[in-house]
C-alpha cells in the first residue's frame, strides 16, 4: 500500500459553491501529514468527507488501499481515530466513563483506557466530570478517545484550537511522537504554518477548496531557500554579460536575482559583472520564509 | 447492536430519567387517589372502566411534557457535547437514531407498566366489584403506548435538531394543550390530524353524567380500529421521515 489515504477528484458542493474541489490527497503511511490552509479553505470539510461524516458530491476516497463506501465505512474506520474541530464529550460523565463508551463501541480491551489516559497525561483527572475540565483537558480527552484501539491512522482537525501556549506545545509534542512510538500515520490540519512546520513531515496546502501544494515539508523548505540580489545601475549591460555566460537569473526592475549559492561563487559572479562593465551598487542575501512561500502559493496576503 | 445498546445505557447515567418518570407517576398516583376518594362505593365498583378513562385523560396532559423531557435527556447530550461526529465514525448514524428510540420506548414501557400496576393496586385497595375485561387491558396498552411512542418519535427528532432544548420542550407543552383540547373536539378529520389527540380518539370507555343524581356511570365504546391503523401508518411514515432527516443532517 503506497498511500494510506488517497483521494481522486474529491469534491463537495453546497448549492452553486464548491467548498472542496478536485482534491487529490496522497498520504504516505507513517508520516505526519500537515493539512494547511486559511480559515474556510475546506480543511474540515475534506477531513469530514474522509470520515464519512459529510457525503462527497464527487470523487473517490481510498483508505488502507480500499475504496471507501457507506457499506464498509464503519469497518474501515475501526483502524482510524479522529478528533474533528472541537472535542466530543459527555459533560455529565467522568473522563474515564467517556472513554468507556468509546472503548465499548470500538470493542477494544478495557486496559487500553489506562494506556491512553497515560499517553495524554490525564490519569489524575479521570474521575472528574468532563464539564469541569479545561478546554485543554477536553482536547486531550478527545485525543485519548481517538487513540483507543491503537488506530493505524489518526485524523486531527485543528487539535490545538483554543489551547494555551503550554497546551499547544504539549499537543504538538504528543502528535509528533505518535508515528515513532506507535507506528501511526497522522493527518493534522491547521491554519498555522509554524505549527505544521513543527509537527509535519509531509504537507498539503489547500485554499478555496483546491489543493495547491502537496509534497514533503523538506521540499517546501527547499523552495524557501534564500536568494542573492545584485542591484546594478546599468541592468542592460549586466544582462548582456549573463546571457553571454548562459547564467540563470531573474531580473526584477534593476535587481538581478540569483539562487542561493556559495560565497566563492558569489564573489566570482560579482567579479565577472564588474569586469564586464556592470555598475554594482548593492549585493544582498535575501532569506525567503516558509510563510512567503505559503502566501505566494495561495496568491494573497491573508490573516493566518 | 448489543454494544450500541450498552453504550446508550452508559450515556444516560446520572441523567435522572428514572426520577422524571417517578415524578410524573407520582402525579398520576395522587390524581387517581384524589379522584377515587371523591367517588361513592357504587361508582368505585366500576373502577376498572373509570381508570381506563381517567389514566388516558391524565396521560394526554402529562405524557407530552414527560416525553419531551425524556427525549431531551436522551438526545441533548449528543448535541451539547458534539458527540455525533465521534459516534458516527464508530456506529451507523441510523443505528444511533434507532437506539435512542428504543431507549425511549423502553422507558415508556416501564411507565405504562407502572400505570397498569397502579390500576391493579387501586383495584386491590378499593375492591372494584365489576371484573376487568381482558381485551380492555390490551386496548389500554395499544392506546396509551402507541400514541406515546408517536410523540416520542417526534420529540427525538426535535431534540436532535435543536441545540436549544427549549424548542422541543415547548413542543411537548403545546402537545399537552393540543391533546387536552382534542377531548372536546367533535369526531372527525380534525381529531385525526392531531397526534396528541389520539389519546382521546382511541378511548374505548365513555362516561355518562346523570344530571339528577350527579353521578357518573361508565360504558364500553368500540375501539376505533381504523383510527389505530391510521396512527400506525402515521408512525411508520414519521419513522421513515424522521430517520431520513437525521441521516441527511450533516455533522
Amino acid at each position: 500500500m503506497k498511500y494510506i489515504i488517497e483521494t481522486s477528484a474529491l469534491g463537495k458542493q453546497y448549492g452553486d459553491q464548491y467548498s472542496v474541489k478536485n482534491v487529490n490527497l496522497k498520504v504516505r503511511p507513517g508520516c505526519v501529514y500537515g493539512f494547511l490552509g486559511p480559515n474556510g479553505a475546506g480543511k474540515s470539510t475534506t477531513m469530514k468527507m474522509l470520515l464519512g461524516l459529510v457525503k462527497p458530491s464527487q470523487g473517490e476516497i481510498r483508505m488502507f488501499g480500499k475504496e471507501m463506501r457507506e457499506s464498509n465505512r464503519i469497518e474501515m474506520l475501526r483502524f482510524t481515530g479522529s478528533l474533528i474541530e472541537f472535542p466530543s464529550y459527555y459533560g455529565h460523565l467522568s473522563g474515564r466513563e467517556n472513554l468507556e463508551i468509546v472503548q465499548t463501541l470500538k470493542n477494544v480491551p478495557r486496559e487500553e483506557i489506562d494506556e491512553v489516559l497515560s499517553i495524554v497525561r490525564l490519569e489524575g483527572q479521570q474521575k472528574k466530570k468532563v464539564r469541569e475540565y479545561s478546554l485543554g483537558m477536553k482536547q486531550r480527552l478527545g485525543l485519548a478517545a481517538a487513540l483507543l484501539g491503537r488506530p493505524k491512522l489518526l485524523l486531527l482537525d485543528e487539535p490545538t484550537n483554543g489551547l494555551d501556549p503550554a497546551g499547544i506545545q504539549e499537543m504538538r509534542e504528543l502528535i509528533s511522537d505518535l508515528p515513532g512510538h506507535y507506528g501511526m500515520t497522522v493527518m493534522v490540519s491547521s491554519h498555522l504554518l509554524s505549527e505544521i512546520d513543527q509537527m509535519a513531515t509531509d504537507v498539503g496546502i489547500i485554499d478555496k477548496g483546491k489543493l495547491i501544494y502537496q509534497g514533503s515539508l523538506k521540499k517546501l523548505h527547499d523552495k524557501a531557500k534564500g536568494n542573492i540580489r545584485i542591484q546594478v545601475l546599468n541592468p542592460e549591460t549586466a544582462v548582456r554579460i549573463l546571457e553571454e555566460q548562459k547564467g540563470s537569473y531573474d531580473l526584477e526592475e534593476k535587481e538581478l536575482v540569483f539562487e542561493e549559492r556559495e560565497e566563492a561563487e558569489v564573489a566570482a559572479l560579482v567579479t565577472l559583472l564588474v569586469r564586464g562593465g556592470a555598475k554594482i551598487i548593492r549585493v544582498t542575501e535575501q532569506q525567503k520564509s516558509l510563510e512567503d512561500i505559503f502566501l505566494k502559493l495561495i496568491g494573497k496576503q491573508v490573516s493566518l | 447492536m448489543y454494544r450500541e445498546w450498552k453504550t446508550e445505557w452508559m450515556k444516560v447515567r446520572y441523567r435522572g430519567i428514572g426520577l422524571i418518570l417517578l415524578a410524573f407517576l407520582a402525579v398520576v398516583v395522587l390524581w387517581c387517589t384524589w379522584a377515587q376518594h371523591s367517588f361513592s362505593k357504587e361508582q368505585l365498583s366500576d373502577g376498572y372502566r373509570m381508570m381506563f378513562l381517567q389514566i388516558p385523560l391524565m396521560d394526554t396532559i402529562l405524557m407530552p411534557t414527560m416525553i419531551a423531557m425524556l427525549a431531551s435527556r436522551l438526545c441533548d447530550a449528543e448535541v451539547k457535547g458534539n458527540t455525533l461526529k465521534l459516534l458516527c465514525t464508530m456506529e451507523r448514524k441510523g443505528r444511533l437514531f434507532d437506539m435512542k428510540l428504543l431507549m425511549g420506548a423502553g422507558y415508556l414501557a416501564v411507565f405504562v407498566a407502572a400505570e397498569i400496576g397502579l390500576i391493579f393496586f387501586q383495584s386491590a385497595l378499593h375492591g372494584f366489584a365489576r371484573p376487568m375485561e381482558g381485551i380492555q387491558l390490551l386496548y389500554f396498552i395499544l392506546q396509551v403506548y402507541t400514541v406515546s411512542f408517536g410523540i416520542l418519535l417526534l420529540q427525538v427528532v426535535l431534540s436532535f435538531f435543536y441545540e436549544n432544548q427549549i424548542f422541543p420542550l415547548a413542543a411537548g407543552i403545546f402537545g399537552s394543550f393540543a391533546g387536552l383540547f382534542s377531548w372536546f373536539f367533535p369526531d372527525g378529520i380534525l381529531k385525526k390530524c392531531v397526534l396528541w389527540g389520539y389519546y382521546s380518539e382511541l378511548c374505548f370507555i365513555i362516561n355518562n353524567w346523570d344530571r339528577q343524581t350527579r353521578e357518573v356511570s361508565y360504558d364500553n365504546a368500540p375501539f376505533d380500529l381504523a383510527a389505530f391503523c391510521l396512527l400506525l401508518v402515521l408512525l411508520a411514515a414519521g419513522y421513515v421521515l424522521g430517520k431520513r432527516l437525521f441521516l441527511r443532517k450533516e455533522i
